[in-house]
């Protein structure tokens, strides 16, 4: 706790990543309660129509839909599927690298050959590819592929962090106690090394928005329309001219949301790594 | 191990991920719903014209038949026939995609490398001074970034605001790139700035660990000016891990060349790939996400391979 202090005083960045984080799960949450218009609401006489006009907050697009209310409703889709995504890629991760790691051998090898296969395909053209030949995305299918696409990754973190553990005094001991090696495993072991854990949860947190950004943008992600902020950006960019708000403030949003959580797990790694 | 086994040994490993790769890729597309056959001549097809069209693709075969004839067929150059664009040759178009992004590529690498190294540098060696602090943020909200974002952001400014560039990268009928560099600026920025975060950062920090090592040290104290330690001491061995981040990121580049070449429409493998997965043209998805992984593996393996060979005591396993 002191040395969560003591980084926060020496990184004072974490307080407006905080904040703009909170806003965000705030808008998540309770957000459609403070927009005027509904996400789908076609305003006919306000097309394109500048922020401010209107009692449009940030202007509209080009059917007259509410930019503000679609950003609004947009933050809780987005969040959903990172949070989902992160915390099922970090969950596999763990129990596929813990197992590599603490059995060796055969099951390691037979671990990191898979793990390298998935890990050939970037990550994004794996996703993009998979859903795209799917069709019709929906949360589920997001959070799953992106999940998959992401656990080799936190997989051999975990793995890393069984490594540096197992030959411990401490799990020698309770291996003479006769605990059994999923006790040892997630019991004794995880605890021990859930610093390095919680900093890949974070980190895969701010990979999982961009992705789901770009998935979004690339017309992989949620279909319309459901509001989304990467696809916002693709619908308006024909009209980035003539409303550049449209393009611009979902861009932003994005943005806003993804250099928070960067800073956040940043912080994060300093804390757990004790690193200025 | 000798030098040539072990350069033998990642070759083979290489070659056997590239061979499963490719099956993976085969058949992830192929077992998708509908029929290949039925998206070539369109809904109103009478069912026999689309069974002897499926006869005549060879669908009926065995999918293992299938693979061996796809997999034949690339290895003889034969990168088989576009569903979406009927009958066209997917050679024909590919490799002018394929080099339309190479050049975006090494246009984005000139101005990131550069750029990444000599600020990197400036932070490492001014590591805790409100110049590093402000590299280090601009690197780490940069990186964040998703490609599109940072595009949209340049977009705005660049061509929307000041009107200096154009919005989208098209190049004219008959045109090549070379006589129309201008629109390569804005996409190769909007790489710079992701890429930037990363090299930079990896610059810093083996800087930093350079800067505190003893040689440096007695460098410093032997009374030799700080510009001399930092170019001709510091740097030299600063710079092999930035070099392997540079070299494993090639093939990420070009995954993130799909969002970035989209955004601007500019006609390389990137949008050429992404208007294959938008029309379901299989042999054309097939062929873009090979490409794609064989750069992904082939330049990690000769990153992996050149850091062994320039730092020796990695270069085998176990020995120190």
């Amino acid at each position: 706790m002191k040395q969560l202090f003591y980084v926060a005083k020496r990184n004072p960045l974490i307080f407006p990543a905080l904040l703009i984080l909170i806003f965000w799960i705030f808008a998540a949450l309770f957000g459609p309660q403070f927009t005027r218009f509904s996400y789908t609401e076609m305003d006919m006489d306000y097309q394109m129509a500048a922020p401010g006009t209107a009692g449009h907050f940030l202007g509209t697009d080009a059917l007259g839909r509410d930019i503000w209310a679609r950003i609004i409703y947009g933050s809780s889709s987005i969040l959903t599927i990172a949070l989902l995504t992160s915390l099922f890629s970090s969950l596999a991760g763990v129990i596929i690298g813990f197992n590599a790691g603490y059995f060796g051998g055969a099951v390691d090898r037979f671990f990191l050959r898979i793990m390298d296969i998935v890990m050939a395909i970037p990550p994004l053209v794996l996703s993009m590819v998979v859903l795209g030949v799917i069709g019709n995305s929906n949360i589920g299918t997001l959070t799953l592929i992106v999940s998959i696409a992401y656990t080799p990754a936190t997989a051999r973190v975990a793995r890393g962090a069984m490594l540096s553990n197992k030959n411990m005094e401490y799990v020698d001991a309770a291996r003479l106690r006769g605990e059994s090696h999923i006790y040892i495993m997630f019991r004794e072991i995880l605890p021990n090394t859930i610093g390095p854990i919680i900093v890949e949860v974070t980190a895969r947190f701010a990979y999982s928005i961009m992705m789901v950004a770009s998935l979004g943008f690339l017309g992989v992600g949620l279909q319309p329309p459901t509001p989304d902020w990467g696809m916002m950006v693709i619908e308006n960019k024909t009209i980035i001219r003539a409303a550049p708000w449209a393009v611009l403030y979902p861009s932003l949003a994005i943005a806003s949301l993804v250099i928070a959580i960067s800073l956040f797990s940043d912080f994060m790694s300093k804390v757990v790594y004790n690193d200025q | 191990m000798t030098f040539l086994e072990s350069f033998l040994r990642r070759l083979g490993g290489m070659v056997i991920t590239l061979v499963t790769m490719s099956l993976l890729i085969f058949l992830l597309v192929e077992l998708m719903p509908g029929d290949a056959a039925q998206r070539v001549l369109g809904q109103s097809a009478t069912p026999e014209a689309v069974a002897a069209l499926r006869e005549s693709m060879g669908l009926n075969d065995p999918i293992w038949v299938r693979y061996g004839r796809w997999a034949a067929g690339i290895l003889r150059g034969d990168l088989g026939t576009s569903i979406y664009m009927q009958g066209v040759q997917i050679g024909s178009i590919f490799w002018r995609k394929v080099g339309n992004s190479i050049i975006l590529a090494l246009f984005a690498l000139m101005f990131y490398v550069p750029i990444s190294i000599v600020l990197g540098v400036l932070a490492g060696v001014k590591a805790g001074k409100w110049i590093d602090s402000i590299i280090s943020f601009f690197g780490l909200a940069t990186m964040a970034l998703p490609e599109f974002v940072s595009g949209i952001l340049l977009m705005t400014i660049f061509a929307v605001e000041l009107k200096w560039l154009p919005i989208t990268s098209v190049i004219p009928i008959g045109e090549s790139v070379w006589s129309n560099l201008q629109i390569l600026i804005l996409p190769a920025l909007s790489i710079t700035l992701v890429m930037f975060g990363y090299v930079s950062r990896m610059q810093r920090s083996s800087m930093i660990s350079v800067m505190n090592s003893d040689y440096i040290r007695s460098a410093t104290l032997k009374g030799l000016p700080m510009r001399t330690v930092i170019f001709k001491h510091a740097l030299r061995n600063a710079l092999l891990p930035t070099i392997t981040i540079i070299g494993m990121n090639m093939g990420w580049l070009f995954g993130g060349l799909i969002v970035v070449e989209t955004l601007f429409g500019y006609p390389g493998l990137g949008s050429l790939t992404m208007s294959a997965v938008k029309t379901l043209d299989t042999p054309m998805i097939e062929v873009c996400t090979l490409f794609i992984t064989a750069i992904f593996v082939v330049s990690t393996a000769i990153t992996d391979f050149l850091y062994g060979f320039f730092n020796p005591r990695i270069r085998y396993p176990g020995g120190e």
